[in-house]
């Protein structure tokens, strides 16, 4: 093996890697044209790149093994065209006029895949004991920073404390090609309730909406720029309840 | 919020990558998929503003580190065997496998450090800097491991590298 004997070596690389560009270019290739030696090096080390080239290319224009292609939807959460969202969202809206309160039947297949979002996660992390948050409460102020930048609306962590439930932490899902939060809550029996969150590109407004599934109770509503669901196995009003907690505390 | 169609249109380069480092395919392959989990799950710490590409090749190549460094830790050797893997067995009549195979042997006589400076620059084209920043080194060092790599290599395959390698076919 040799070492670069001297500072022109060095030049002789970045030239034949095109890091040289401009009036320092200019002078090499003046240089190489009277350098017989550096001239074959550089070809050298080209005729080497090719080569390297010419091993490692075929791989470019070969089929992606199906194990990789399923790694791509390997991400904490689930997968949901935003279309579905989109018309799910719309659907909420309407929906959202039958009052306070009030569960309201939804035939639309769309918008009870948008209420599986929620119930899914939920349904995923609330079984995790030690990876049930990606970022844990005592770094809530990272966790809520780093929230607000991915759905792209500033986030805070509603006190649930007056129902007795201690904030756990939260992750960030993916819903669809959206990017939505996830936070957890415990109250002392150990029962734990989520709150899920997505912008709300539509910006408008509904109120509450009830669903219930596998013993899962969500209630969601849309409020301007965010869109929410809270999920828990407690009775429905309870849910409700904080519910409209979860609501007062964006309310600012 | 295009992430994952980004990161599919990087696979075939992520491979290519992963092959330059391992030197299999098969291996290569399950490096590849480790890294796009991981993409996928720490998508929310890439920064737009920068090449996705030199995030994903810095992500691969800390995969593929700390998998050696697990392997030596485990007393695990390479083997010749590993390298004449069962894809390059499919197909060995193919003239890309029987360089590729003769190139890979080559690239695993060379120390790690050098192997993977000299294949992010010689085969995946990156600057020094995004070599620096992907290997966690000054630029300076990049430059005295190509140039080290770039030695080594051509003891090993010789200057008239391609005309003989074609000839062992």
């Amino acid at each position: 093996m040799t070492e670069p004997t001297n500072s022109e070596d060095w030049s002789l690389h970045a030239y034949a890697d095109g890091e040289i560009a401009g009036q320092e270019s200019r002078a090499l290739d003046e240089r190489l044209a009277g350098d017989p030696e550096a001239r074959a090096k550089v070809e050298a080390w080209r005729r080497q790149k090719a080569l390297l080239r010419e091993a490692f290319d075929p791989v470019l224009d070969q089929t992606v093994p199906a194990n990789i292609k399923a790694a791509l939807r390997h991400h904490r959460g689930f997968s949901l065209s935003p279309y579905a969202i989109a018309a799910a969202l719309a659907l909420l809206i309407i929906g959202g006029a039958a009052g306070w309160f009030t569960s309201l039947q939804m035939n639309a297949p769309e918008a009870m895949q948008f209420a599986d979002l929620a119930i899914e996660a939920h349904e995923v992390f609330t079984r995790e004991e030690r990876h049930a948050v990606e970022v844990a409460a005592n770094d809530s102020e990272h966790l809520t920073s780093w929230l607000s930048k991915r759905i792209g609306q500033k986030l805070v962590v509603p006190d649930l404390t007056a129902r007795g439930y201690t904030f756990l932490g939260g992750r960030l899902l993916a819903a669809g090609t959206q990017p939505a939060a996830q936070l957890m809550y415990e109250d002392q029996a150990k029962r734990r309730i989520t709150i899920f969150l997505t912008a709300n590109q539509a910006g408008a407004e509904s109120k509450f909406i009830v669903e219930e599934k596998r013993g899962i109770t969500a209630c969601y509503w849309l409020d301007g720029p965010l869109g929410f669901v809270i999920a828990g196995e407690q009775s429905r009003d309870d849910i409700m309840s904080l519910a409209h907690m979860v609501y007062k505390s964006f309310e600012s | 919020m295009n992430f994952r169609a980004d990161l599919t249109a990087e696979i075939p380069y992520l491979r290519r990558f992963a092959r330059g480092l391992t030197g299999d395919p098969a291996l290569a392959d399950d490096l590849v998929q480790d890294c796009v989990e991981r993409a996928m799950v720490k998508s929310h710490l890439y920064d737009p503003t920068r090449p996705l590409r030199a995030w994903l090749y810095a992500v691969l190549r800390n995969i593929h580190v700390s998998g050696l460094r697990r392997e030596r830790r485990a007393g695990i050797v390479k083997t010749v065997e590993d390298l004449t893997g069962p894809e390059a067995m499919l197909r060995p009549t193919q003239e890309g496998g029987t360089l590729f195979l003769q190139v890979a042997s080559a690239l695993d006589r060379l120390p790690d450090q050098q192997r993977e400076v000299l294949i992010l620059v010689a085969v995946e084209e990156m600057s020094y800097r995004d070599v620096a920043e992907i290997t966690g080194v000054p630029v300076g060092t990049v430059m005295s491991r190509l140039s080290r790599a770039r030695s080594a290599l051509r003891e090993l395959i010789g200057e008239e590298a391609k005309p003989s390698l074609r000839r062992i076919k």
